[in-house]
């Protein structure tokens, strides 16, 4: 009893008011960090959420520019898909892991997956690709092709699928595929879309 | 005591929040400001293709290939052919239209500007409102054409003479045609693409990165007309593609017929005729490739490596001189086997559209015979339509050099079309003939060179070369002139003033 005195002030004290203004603006500033940082983007699986690191920016474009772009994002290859929990549990874990790094500063300029990671990706190849490793025509094509699965990644022979055959903030010179910061996509220049605007008023 | 600890707690976790929030906000200033986002200072519109080749090294020097004119294809390439000289028949079917005077394989990007000047097709004009083609020619060649149409508006670009705009229009095609300055993101640069998407009921704000891939290289490798009749731009030959109707050839062949259009009137058969331009665009579409998702960029840039760094090569070419970075990213067969495979394609096609060009040859000498024998323009009307039909037909093909690769099976439906039309026309012109009092073959002139072709339709050759001499002597020195005068005003600072 002692202690839990201890601990709690008297109640004529005036901490209820300390406490709440303390934690309003605790949650405030949570509130905050989770809108600079697009938190809820995160929810979704839209690859422009991974470039809101920039880190990220070079594998984004190497993706971009590979006929993976258009079937499949990056949450296709890097997030388990065996169940729907498992999914986001490991999204998270491996969110917050990177948003650790990346706050510490401590991100290398080639980035590799860990082996956790591998696993992932190993099994979303085979989640999508079945047939060609499985498929008895090609086992005729390439012999170890289908326990070549079981005892070594896809990418080991495959290597510059998706990324490329360099990683790292060299591989490409001009990151300008979208930041963060440069989303809008402008397909008509205004100057000409006002030229055209007027042409039409001027026909009618 | 305890309100000191609890003090001191919650300072320390307000000090670290705030550090976190401090840093979300200073990694996403570093996205910002660092090399994340282009350094370039370049202009709205700017023409001139060496400023962004200062910033952008590796794109522009692969852009400068598309000067070279070594690479010969079957069908095409990179090197000037005298497309005339391999097929005289077609001085015959251009007879009355400037493509009978000349009419080269076109080369690259690189040359647009010097291939229109040197082209007898634009004459040899001695001052701003002097010679045969419209303003709305140079629609194409040039980065200069949106950064004049932004200064003196879009009727006003394609309103007067091609010489008059001769001075203004002199960087080949190049960055500004595709790029946005600031954010190098694909951009359309033309109007008459986004008023044809209008046409068509389709928002050409709502396409994908893919798209415009292909989109961009469709603002100009596309059928297209020039309008004088439009509402409020009457006189003007605005440019417009046909595609209200749809984009196959029965779809833009009704959209002419509709609006009661020709191209010019056939010199020998007085048929009214169409001239298809190069609906590249139009047969991609139809296609294998197009149908599974390939850009025209997948296949004419596809990516490279240069030290390690992967980017787009802009030596936009044929892929058959590239098979390896282009076809077998996906097709895994011997480049040999790859482009033999081609060939074989656009040799079957050939044969048929070489088929239906004797026809329209003949087609075109057996009308003027009737008009000689005295048949009435009643009698004429339904085998000229026939004709025009049969040869838009033809041209469709013939014009879109890449088609017959693109969409085989397409064109040999269009073809095959045009065949059919084109015998019904001989049918008609046969008994014509034999109700004229003619009931034997009609004689055909000797056109088996270029030349006697040329003689045989009327074609003053010598005067022409010798005007275009006198143009490239004295006009077109005082155009370069007046133009590098212009580009020495800009440094960056007020000509980016003066284009906003």
């Amino acid at each position: 009893m002692s202690l839990f005195k201890n601990i709690f002030p008297k109640k004529k004290s005036r901490w209820r008011t300390i406490a709440t203004v303390s934690i309003a603006s605790l949650l405030g500033l949570g509130a905050f960090i989770a809108y600079e940082a697009h938190v809820t983007s995160y929810l979704s699986d839209d690859p422009q959420a991974c470039v809101n690191c920039h880190v990220m920016t070079p594998v984004y474009n190497s993706w971009m520019h590979s006929s993976h772009r258009e079937w499949a994002t990056c949450n296709d290859c890097h997030v388990p898909h065996d169940n729907v929990f498992n999914q986001y549990y490991f999204k998270a874990k491996d969110g917050l892991y990177h948003a650790s790094i990346f706050t510490l500063r401590a991100e290398p300029d080639v980035i590799f997956m860990r082996e956790e990671s591998e696993k992932v990706v190993q099994n979303n190849c085979i989640r999508c690709h079945v047939q060609q490793i499985t498929q008895a025509k090609y086992e005729d094509w390439i012999e170890s092709h289908k326990s070549d699965r079981l005892d070594r990644t896809c990418w080991s022979c495959h290597r510059t699928v998706p990324h490329g055959r360099l990683h790292g903030l060299t591989t490409v010179k001009y990151n300008i595929a979208p930041v963060p910061t440069n989303q809008t996509e402008v397909v008509i220049p205004e100057w000409l879309e006002k030229e055209i605007d007027e042409s039409k008023t001027a026909a009618k | 005591m305890k309100n000191k600890v609890l003090f001191i707690v919650t300072l320390v976790i307000v000090f670290l929040l705030g550090l976190l929030a401090s840093s979300i906000i200073n990694r996403k200033n570093e996205a910002r400001y660092t090399s994340y986002v282009p350094q370039a200072d370049i202009m709205k519109n700017d023409p001139r293709n060496e400023v962004w080749g200062e910033y952008y090294p590796q794109q522009y020097q692969s852009h400068l290939q598309t000067s070279d004119t070594n690479f010969v294809s079957f069908q095409g390439g990179s090197a000037m052919r005298d497309i005339l000289e391999e097929d005289p028949n077609l001085v015959i079917l251009w007879a009355g239209y400037g493509f009978s005077k000349d009419y080269n394989q076109g080369r690259g990007h690189f040359y647009s500007i010097e291939d229109i000047h040197n082209t007898l097709r634009t004459g040899g004009p001695d001052g701003p409102n002097d010679g045969p083609m419209p303003s709305t020619c140079w629609t194409c060649k040039s980065p200069d054409v949106p950064r004049l149409m932004n200064e003196i508006g879009i009727a006003e670009f394609y309103d007067g003479k091609w010489a008059a705009k001769g001075p203004q229009v002199v960087n080949p095609i190049g960055c500004a045609d595709c790029h946005d300055a600031n954010t190098m993101k694909l951009k359309i640069s033309r109007p008459a693409l986004i008023e044809a998407f209008d046409a068509m009921g389709k928002d050409i704000k709502k396409v994908t990165h893919q798209e415009m891939r292909s989109l961009v290289c469709a603002q100009c490798h596309v059928e297209y007309y020039f309008n004088k009749n439009l509402p409020g731009k009457e006189g003007t030959p605005y440019l417009v593609f046909p595609w209200k109707e749809g984009m196959s050839a029965d779809d833009m062949e009704k959209y002419y017929d509709n609006i009661e259009f020709s191209d010019w009137t056939h010199q020998i058969s007085k048929a009214p005729m169409l001239k298809a331009q190069h609906p590249g665009y139009e047969t991609y579409l139809t296609g294998i490739h197009a149908k599974r998702g390939v850009s025209c960029a997948d296949c004419h840039m596809p990516y490279k490596s240069e030290g390690g760094q992967k980017f787009t090569d802009h030596h936009i070419q044929s892929p058959l001189n590239n098979i390896q970075n282009s076809c077998q990213v996906c097709h895994r067969e011997e480049a040999e086997k790859l482009k033999e495979n081609v060939y074989e394609k656009q040799r079957k096609v050939k044969e048929n559209r070489l088929a239906l060009e004797e026809m329209l040859v003949k087609a075109h000498i057996e009308a003027k015979k009737c008009w000689d024998l005295g048949a009435t323009e009643e009698q004429m009307e339904s085998i000229l339509m026939d004709i025009r039909h049969a040869q838009w037909r033809w041209d469709f093909i013939a014009a879109a050099h890449g088609a017959t690769f693109h969409a085989p099976t397409e064109i040999s439906r269009v073809l095959a079309s045009g065949i059919v039309v084109a015998q019904e026309a001989r049918v008609k012109l046969a008994r014509l003939l034999a109700e004229l009092g003619h009931n034997k073959p009609v004689q055909m002139p000797d056109i088996s060179t270029k030349e006697k072709a040329q003689e045989y339709i009327g074609l003053d050759m010598e005067e022409l070369r010798k005007d275009k001499e006198k143009f490239k002597e004295n006009l077109l020195p005082k155009w370069l002139e007046q133009a590098r005068e212009r580009e020495q005003k800009w440094n960056n600072e007020n000509v980016s003033a003066s284009a906003q």
